[in-house]
C-alpha cells in the first residue's frame, strides 16, 4: 500500500521518545546520536535506530562527520504536518457551521 | 501530538441535534461525504467524498444525546481507487445542553494507541477483508 507523506510523519511521531529526539535536536542543533544520547534517557543504539526512523520519515537529514553521522531537524515536514492540523480544523469549522444550518433547517420544517 | 478542538453553538436542545450528528441520512447533508454510520459502539462508518475518496471508520463510544466517538481507519481509497495509509485519528464529538441552546464540541486528534507497525497491519487486513 502506498504511504501518504503525513502518514509517515504522524507514525514517525507516534513514539514518545522520537518526539523526545527531535525535541533535543531542535534545542542543541545539529549532533551525533552520541551528543543526543548524552542528554536523553536512552543508549545511543536506540538514538541511532530512532534517528534512522526519522531520516525515513524525512523529519531528519543526516551528514557524515568523521566516523559518525551529524544529524539536523529538517523543518519542511514538520511545517507540513502542522498545516495538515490546519486543513483539519478548517474542514471542521466547515462542517459544524453546516450542522448548524442543517438541524435550524430542520426545526423550521 | 496537537489536537484540533472545534465548538459551535446551535440554537436546539441536544436531543433535536443529537439525531443530525449520529444518524446517517442527516450526517449526509452536513459531514461533505456521503455517510453511512452504524452509530453503536463497534458499529462501521463509511464515507464517500463527492471527488471519489473513500475512507473508513469504527465507532468508539456512543452515549445517546450527549457523545459520539469513532476512529478513522489509517488508509483511504483515493478517487483513483488506490489505498494509501493516511494518519489515523480519533473524532469525538460532544453535546453539552446550555441556557442557549446546545453547545457542540469536535475533537480530533492522532489515534496513537496502536504502535504504527501494528496499525498499517490492521489497515492491511481490513483491506483485505474488504476487497474479499
Amino acid at each position: 500500500m502506498k504511504r501518504d507523506r503525513t502518514d509517515a510523519i504522524f507514525s514517525a511521531l507516534a513514539d514518545p521518545t522520537r518526539r523526545q529526539v527531535i525535541r533535543a535536536l531542535s534545542q542543541q542543533g545539529p549532533s551525533t546520536a552520541t551528543g543526543l544520547a548524552a542528554n536523553l534517557p536512552v543508549t545511543r543504539q536506540a538514538v541511532t535506530k530512532h534517528l534512522s526512523a526519522l531520516a525515513d520519515a524525512g523529519l531528519v537529514t543526516a551528514t557524515r562527520k568523521g566516523r559518525e553521522k551529524l544529524y539536523q531537524i529538517s523543518p519542511r515536514p514538520l511545517t507540513d504536518a502542522v498545516s495538515w492540523m490546519a486543513d483539519l480544523g478548517a474542514r471542521w469549522d466547515e462542517r459544524l457551521a453546516a450542522l448548524r444550518d442543517h438541524v435550524a433547517g430542520f426545526r423550521r420544517r | 501530538m496537537q489536537t484540533v478542538e472545534r465548538a459551535i453553538m446551535i440554537p436546539a436542545p441536544p436531543e433535536d441535534v443529537w439525531p443530525a450528528v449520529s444518524r446517517s441520512d442527516d450526517l449526509s447533508t452536513w459531514f461533505g461525504a456521503e455517510v453511512e454510520l452504524d452509530a453503536r459502539p463497534g458499529g462501521r462508518g463509511v464515507f464517500r467524498w463527492p471527488d471519489g475518496t473513500e475512507r473508513q471508520a469504527v465507532v468508539e463510544a456512543v452515549e445517546p444525546g450527549r457523545r459520539l466517538s469513532f476512529r478513522w481507519l489509517p488508509f483511504q481509497r483515493t478517487p483513483e481507487g488506490e489505498a494509501v495509509t493516511v494518519p489515523s485519528t480519533r473524532v469525538e464529538i460532544t453535546l453539552d445542553a446550555v441556557p442557549e441552546g446546545t453547545l457542540v464540541r469536535v475533537v480530533e486528534q492522532p489515534a496513537f494507541s496502536l504502535p504504527a507497525t501494528l496499525q498499517t497491519r490492521a489497515a492491511a487486513t481490513a483491506l483485505a477483508a474488504i476487497e474479499a
